[in-house]
Protein backbone atom coordinates (compact mmCIF):
# COMPACT_ATOMS: atom_id res chain seq x y z
CA UNK A 1 0.00 0.00 0.00
CA UNK A 2 1.48 3.26 -1.04
CA UNK A 3 -0.48 6.19 0.21
CA UNK A 4 0.59 9.67 -0.57
CA UNK A 5 -0.28 11.43 2.63
CA UNK A 6 0.55 15.02 2.11
CA UNK A 7 2.25 17.55 -0.06
CA UNK A 8 5.42 18.82 1.43
CA UNK A 9 6.98 22.21 1.19
CA UNK A 10 10.54 21.16 0.63
CA UNK A 11 13.15 23.16 2.38
CA UNK A 12 16.04 24.03 0.16
CA UNK A 13 18.72 23.66 2.78
CA UNK A 14 21.47 24.76 0.44
CA UNK A 15 19.82 28.09 -0.20
CA UNK A 16 21.33 30.71 2.02
CA UNK A 17 18.55 33.24 1.89
CA UNK A 18 15.26 31.47 1.35
CA UNK A 19 13.53 29.92 4.35
CA UNK A 20 11.37 27.74 2.20
CA UNK A 21 10.61 27.59 -1.44
CA UNK A 22 7.14 26.76 -2.59
CA UNK A 23 8.30 23.61 -4.25
CA UNK A 24 5.86 20.85 -3.64
CA UNK A 25 7.03 17.31 -3.26
CA UNK A 26 5.27 14.29 -1.90
CA UNK A 27 6.16 11.87 0.81
CA UNK A 28 5.30 8.26 0.29
CA UNK A 29 4.24 6.34 3.35
CA UNK A 30 6.03 3.03 3.70
CA UNK A 31 3.72 0.04 3.38
CA UNK A 32 2.47 -1.62 6.52
CA UNK A 33 4.86 -4.34 7.61
CA UNK A 34 7.63 -3.08 5.32
CA UNK A 35 9.83 -1.75 8.12
CA UNK A 36 11.22 -4.12 10.73
CA UNK A 37 11.57 -3.12 14.38
CA UNK A 38 15.32 -3.10 13.91
CA UNK A 39 15.04 -0.75 10.94
CA UNK A 40 12.55 1.33 12.91
CA UNK A 41 15.05 1.71 15.72
CA UNK A 42 17.69 2.78 13.20
CA UNK A 43 15.26 5.37 11.86
CA UNK A 44 14.56 6.50 15.39
CA UNK A 45 18.26 6.95 16.12
CA UNK A 46 18.40 9.43 13.23
CA UNK A 47 15.23 11.15 14.48
CA UNK A 48 16.95 11.50 17.84
CA UNK A 49 20.02 13.03 16.22
CA UNK A 50 17.68 15.72 14.92
CA UNK A 51 15.61 16.11 18.09
CA UNK A 52 18.70 16.44 20.27
CA UNK A 53 20.49 18.83 17.91
CA UNK A 54 20.78 22.37 19.28
CA UNK A 55 18.69 23.82 16.43
CA UNK A 56 15.79 21.79 17.83
CA UNK A 57 16.51 21.15 21.49
CA UNK A 58 17.42 24.74 22.42
CA UNK A 59 13.75 25.65 22.18
CA UNK A 60 12.40 22.29 23.38
CA UNK A 61 12.79 23.07 27.06
CA UNK A 62 10.42 22.20 29.88
CA UNK A 63 8.32 24.10 32.36
CA UNK A 64 11.13 26.53 33.15
CA UNK A 65 10.18 28.29 29.93
CA UNK A 66 13.82 29.22 29.48
CA UNK A 67 15.31 28.59 26.04
CA UNK A 68 18.93 27.47 25.83
CA UNK A 69 21.96 28.57 23.91
CA UNK A 70 24.09 25.60 22.96
CA UNK A 71 25.91 24.21 19.95
CA UNK A 72 29.03 24.93 17.95
CA UNK A 73 28.30 28.61 17.28
CA UNK A 74 27.14 29.38 20.81
CA UNK A 75 30.20 28.67 22.93
CA UNK A 76 29.51 27.31 26.38
CA UNK A 77 26.07 25.78 26.91
CA UNK A 78 23.96 28.22 28.90
CA UNK A 79 20.46 29.64 29.19
CA UNK A 80 19.38 32.16 26.55
CA UNK A 81 21.06 35.46 27.30
CA UNK A 82 19.28 38.55 28.55
CA UNK A 83 17.55 36.66 31.35
CA UNK A 84 14.93 35.55 28.85
CA UNK A 85 11.98 33.41 29.86
CA UNK A 86 9.18 32.55 27.47
CA UNK A 87 6.93 31.96 30.50
CA UNK A 88 3.89 29.74 30.64
CA UNK A 89 2.65 31.42 27.49
CA UNK A 90 5.73 29.98 25.72
CA UNK A 91 5.83 33.20 23.65
CA UNK A 92 7.23 35.45 26.38
CA UNK A 93 4.01 37.39 26.87
CA UNK A 94 4.69 37.67 30.61
CA UNK A 95 8.07 39.39 30.15
CA UNK A 96 9.54 40.11 26.74
CA UNK A 97 7.77 38.51 23.80
CA UNK A 98 10.00 36.31 21.66
CA UNK A 99 8.75 38.41 18.74
CA UNK A 100 10.35 41.54 20.16
CA UNK A 101 13.64 40.35 18.68
CA UNK A 102 12.67 37.27 16.63
CA UNK A 103 10.85 39.32 14.02
CA UNK A 104 8.17 37.70 11.86
CA UNK A 105 9.57 37.84 8.34
CA UNK A 106 10.47 35.67 5.40
CA UNK A 107 13.62 37.63 4.57
CA UNK A 108 15.90 34.89 5.87
CA UNK A 109 18.81 34.96 8.29
CA UNK A 110 22.25 36.14 7.26
CA UNK A 111 23.69 38.04 10.21
CA UNK A 112 25.67 36.11 12.86
CA UNK A 113 24.47 36.67 16.42
CA UNK A 114 21.21 38.27 15.35
CA UNK A 115 17.95 36.73 16.56
CA UNK A 116 16.76 34.04 14.11
CA UNK A 117 13.59 34.96 12.24
CA UNK A 118 10.94 33.05 10.35
CA UNK A 119 7.57 33.99 8.93
CA UNK A 120 5.61 32.90 12.00
CA UNK A 121 5.54 33.94 15.65
CA UNK A 122 8.66 32.69 17.41
CA UNK A 123 7.91 30.52 20.45
CA UNK A 124 9.04 27.60 22.54
CA UNK A 125 7.75 24.11 21.88
CA UNK A 126 5.11 22.95 24.40
CA UNK A 127 6.52 22.13 27.84
CA UNK A 128 5.58 18.44 27.42
CA UNK A 129 8.06 18.24 24.54
CA UNK A 130 10.98 18.82 26.89
CA UNK A 131 13.91 17.47 24.91
CA UNK A 132 16.91 19.46 26.07
CA UNK A 133 19.44 17.09 27.63
CA UNK A 134 17.00 14.19 27.51
CA UNK A 135 17.96 10.67 26.42
CA UNK A 136 16.91 8.98 23.21
CA UNK A 137 14.55 6.75 25.17
CA UNK A 138 12.94 9.67 27.02
CA UNK A 139 12.26 11.66 23.87
CA UNK A 140 11.03 8.56 22.03
CA UNK A 141 8.58 7.70 24.79
CA UNK A 142 7.32 11.26 24.91
CA UNK A 143 6.76 11.38 21.17
CA UNK A 144 4.75 8.17 21.06
CA UNK A 145 2.60 9.14 24.06
CA UNK A 146 -0.58 10.92 22.88
CA UNK A 147 -0.89 12.45 26.35
CA UNK A 148 2.35 14.30 25.77
CA UNK A 149 2.59 14.70 22.00
CA UNK A 150 -0.47 16.82 21.37
CA UNK A 151 -2.74 13.81 20.85
CA UNK A 152 -1.06 12.87 17.60
CA UNK A 153 -0.69 9.59 15.77
CA UNK A 154 2.69 8.98 14.16
CA UNK A 155 1.19 9.98 10.83
CA UNK A 156 0.09 13.24 12.40
CA UNK A 157 3.52 13.73 13.92
CA UNK A 158 5.01 13.43 10.45
CA UNK A 159 2.42 15.76 9.01
CA UNK A 160 3.08 18.26 11.77
CA UNK A 161 6.64 18.56 10.48
CA UNK A 162 5.27 19.90 7.23
CA UNK A 163 3.77 23.14 8.44
CA UNK A 164 5.87 24.50 11.27
CA UNK A 165 8.17 27.14 9.82
CA UNK A 166 10.29 27.45 12.98
CA UNK A 167 11.01 23.77 12.60
CA UNK A 168 11.89 24.20 8.92
CA UNK A 169 14.35 26.91 9.95
CA UNK A 170 16.38 24.26 11.80
CA UNK A 171 17.70 23.01 8.47
CA UNK A 172 18.48 26.45 7.14
CA UNK A 173 19.36 28.54 10.17
CA UNK A 174 21.76 30.98 8.51
CA UNK A 175 24.04 33.32 10.39
CA UNK A 176 26.78 30.70 10.68
CA UNK A 177 24.66 28.37 12.78
CA UNK A 178 25.01 24.63 12.28
CA UNK A 179 21.88 23.18 10.68
CA UNK A 180 20.09 20.14 12.06
CA UNK A 181 21.40 16.89 10.52
CA UNK A 182 19.95 15.18 7.42
CA UNK A 183 17.15 17.13 5.74
CA UNK A 184 13.54 17.86 6.50
CA UNK A 185 12.47 15.30 3.90
CA UNK A 186 14.80 12.62 5.28
CA UNK A 187 13.59 13.43 8.78
CA UNK A 188 9.96 12.96 7.77
CA UNK A 189 10.86 9.68 6.05
CA UNK A 190 12.54 8.52 9.26
CA UNK A 191 9.53 9.46 11.39
CA UNK A 192 7.28 7.54 9.01
CA UNK A 193 9.57 4.49 9.01
CA UNK A 194 9.67 4.58 12.81
CA UNK A 195 5.89 4.82 12.90
CA UNK A 196 5.27 1.95 10.50
CA UNK A 197 7.67 -0.17 12.55
CA UNK A 198 5.42 0.37 15.56
CA UNK A 199 7.20 3.34 17.17
CA UNK A 200 9.90 1.24 18.84
CA UNK A 201 11.96 2.98 21.52
CA UNK A 202 15.48 2.08 22.60
CA UNK A 203 15.74 0.36 25.94
CA UNK A 204 18.17 1.56 28.52
CA UNK B 1 5.28 53.12 1.21
CA UNK B 2 2.94 54.43 3.89
CA UNK B 3 3.75 54.33 7.59
CA UNK B 4 1.77 55.43 10.61
CA UNK B 5 4.12 56.79 13.24
CA UNK B 6 2.87 58.39 16.43
CA UNK B 7 -0.54 58.94 14.90
CA UNK B 8 0.78 60.62 11.76
CA UNK B 9 0.82 59.09 8.31
CA UNK B 10 4.08 59.33 6.39
CA UNK B 11 4.85 58.46 2.80
CA UNK B 12 8.41 57.18 2.46
CA UNK B 13 10.32 56.15 -0.64
CA UNK B 14 12.72 53.51 0.65
CA UNK B 15 13.78 49.94 -0.05
CA UNK B 16 11.55 47.37 1.64
CA UNK B 17 14.47 45.79 3.46
CA UNK B 18 15.62 49.02 5.10
CA UNK B 19 15.46 48.61 8.89
CA UNK B 20 12.63 50.57 10.44
CA UNK B 21 15.17 52.31 12.67
CA UNK B 22 16.88 53.82 9.61
CA UNK B 23 13.56 55.01 8.24
CA UNK B 24 12.58 56.62 11.51
CA UNK B 25 15.88 58.36 12.07
CA UNK B 26 17.17 59.18 8.60
CA UNK B 27 13.98 59.57 6.61
CA UNK B 28 11.56 60.93 9.17
CA UNK B 29 13.93 62.65 11.59
CA UNK B 30 12.48 60.78 14.56
CA UNK B 31 15.66 60.30 16.57
CA UNK B 32 14.39 59.07 19.94
CA UNK B 33 15.04 55.43 19.01
CA UNK B 34 18.80 54.86 19.07
CA UNK B 35 21.22 52.63 17.21
CA UNK B 36 23.18 50.46 19.60
CA UNK B 37 24.20 47.05 18.30
CA UNK B 38 22.15 46.50 15.15
CA UNK B 39 21.45 42.86 16.02
CA UNK B 40 18.70 43.02 18.71
CA UNK B 41 21.15 42.47 21.54
CA UNK B 42 20.87 45.80 23.35
CA UNK B 43 17.36 47.25 23.06
CA UNK B 44 18.29 50.89 22.37
CA UNK B 45 16.14 50.92 19.23
CA UNK B 46 12.96 49.60 20.87
CA UNK B 47 9.68 51.00 19.56
CA UNK B 48 6.12 49.70 19.60
CA UNK B 49 4.18 48.21 16.73
CA UNK B 50 0.53 48.06 17.73
CA UNK B 51 1.65 48.35 21.35
CA UNK B 52 4.13 45.47 21.26
CA UNK B 53 7.80 46.15 21.86
CA UNK B 54 9.98 45.47 18.85
CA UNK B 55 13.63 46.05 17.99
CA UNK B 56 13.41 48.50 15.11
CA UNK B 57 16.96 47.71 13.96
CA UNK B 58 15.78 44.19 13.10
CA UNK B 59 12.40 44.99 11.58
CA UNK B 60 12.52 45.60 7.84
CA UNK B 61 10.19 48.45 7.00
CA UNK B 62 8.46 46.23 4.45
CA UNK B 63 7.46 43.87 7.25
CA UNK B 64 5.80 46.54 9.41
CA UNK B 65 2.15 45.62 9.76
CA UNK B 66 0.79 48.05 12.34
CA UNK B 67 0.95 51.48 13.88
CA UNK B 68 4.36 52.52 15.14
CA UNK B 69 4.88 54.38 18.39
CA UNK B 70 8.24 55.84 19.36
CA UNK B 71 9.24 57.59 22.55
CA UNK B 72 8.11 60.82 20.89
CA UNK B 73 4.57 59.49 20.70
CA UNK B 74 4.33 57.72 24.05
CA UNK B 75 3.47 60.85 26.00
CA UNK B 76 3.82 64.60 25.69
CA UNK B 77 5.70 67.03 27.95
CA UNK B 78 2.32 68.11 29.32
CA UNK B 79 0.93 64.62 29.66
CA UNK B 80 3.75 62.18 30.28
CA UNK B 81 3.15 58.47 30.08
CA UNK B 82 3.28 56.92 33.57
CA UNK B 83 6.63 55.33 32.73
CA UNK B 84 8.10 58.63 31.59
CA UNK B 85 6.83 60.36 34.73
CA UNK B 86 8.35 57.67 36.92
CA UNK B 87 11.65 58.01 35.04
CA UNK B 88 11.69 61.72 35.90
CA UNK B 89 10.68 61.06 39.50
CA UNK B 90 13.50 58.56 40.01
CA UNK B 91 15.99 60.48 37.87
CA UNK B 92 16.76 57.23 36.10
CA UNK B 93 18.81 58.46 33.18
CA UNK B 94 22.52 58.99 33.36
CA UNK B 95 23.93 59.42 29.85
CA UNK B 96 20.47 58.69 28.47
CA UNK B 97 21.39 56.83 25.30
CA UNK B 98 19.52 53.62 26.16
CA UNK B 99 16.66 55.26 27.99
CA UNK B 100 14.27 55.63 25.08
CA UNK B 101 14.48 51.88 24.55
CA UNK B 102 14.21 51.21 28.27
CA UNK B 103 11.05 53.29 28.57
CA UNK B 104 9.41 51.75 25.51
CA UNK B 105 10.22 48.25 26.80
CA UNK B 106 8.83 49.09 30.25
CA UNK B 107 5.66 50.61 28.80
CA UNK B 108 4.94 47.54 26.68
CA UNK B 109 5.66 45.23 29.61
CA UNK B 110 3.37 47.11 32.03
CA UNK B 111 0.63 47.12 29.44
CA UNK B 112 0.44 43.33 29.90
CA UNK B 113 1.36 43.17 33.60
CA UNK B 114 0.69 46.22 35.77
CA UNK B 115 1.61 44.52 39.05
CA UNK B 116 4.97 42.89 38.42
CA UNK B 117 7.29 41.40 41.00
CA UNK B 118 10.95 42.38 41.13
CA UNK B 119 11.82 39.11 39.41
CA UNK B 120 9.31 39.78 36.64
CA UNK B 121 10.69 43.28 36.16
CA UNK B 122 14.20 41.89 35.88
CA UNK B 123 13.02 39.29 33.36
CA UNK B 124 11.31 41.95 31.29
CA UNK B 125 14.03 44.57 31.40
CA UNK B 126 17.20 42.47 31.13
CA UNK B 127 17.13 42.55 27.34
CA UNK B 128 17.72 46.31 27.44
CA UNK B 129 21.32 47.12 28.26
CA UNK B 130 22.50 50.22 30.13
CA UNK B 131 26.24 50.81 30.14
CA UNK B 132 25.83 53.42 32.89
CA UNK B 133 24.30 50.75 35.12
CA UNK B 134 21.07 52.52 35.96
CA UNK B 135 19.35 49.18 36.55
CA UNK B 136 18.40 49.74 40.23
CA UNK B 137 16.70 53.01 39.33
CA UNK B 138 15.03 51.41 36.31
CA UNK B 139 13.54 48.75 38.57
CA UNK B 140 12.25 51.33 41.07
CA UNK B 141 10.81 53.49 38.32
CA UNK B 142 9.01 50.52 36.78
CA UNK B 143 7.48 49.76 40.18
CA UNK B 144 6.36 53.37 40.61
CA UNK B 145 4.94 53.46 37.09
CA UNK B 146 3.07 50.21 37.75
CA UNK B 147 1.56 51.61 40.95
CA UNK B 148 0.50 54.77 39.16
CA UNK B 149 -1.01 52.83 36.28
CA UNK B 150 -2.99 50.68 38.70
CA UNK B 151 -4.38 53.72 40.52
CA UNK B 152 -5.07 55.66 37.35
Amino acid sequence: MKTKIFGLIVLLAATATAIAANETSEVTMPAEGSVSVEEGLEAWSRVYEVASHPRCSNCHTGESGIPMWSGPSYGKTRPHGMNISAGESRIGAEFVTCGTCHIKTDRGNTVPHAAPMVNMDWQLAPAEADWFGKSSREICEQLRDPERNGGRTWQELAEHLDHDLILHWAWNPGGGREPAPYSLLEHIDDVLAWGVAGMPCPQG
Amino acid sequence: MRLNVNGNTHEVDVEEDMPLLWVLRDELGITGPKYGCGIAQCGACTVHVDGMAVRSCQLAVGDVDGEITTIEGLGTPDALHAVQAAWVEHQVAQCGYCQSGQIMAAAAFLDLNDDPSDEEIDRAMSANLCRCGTYPRIREAVKTAAANLRSA
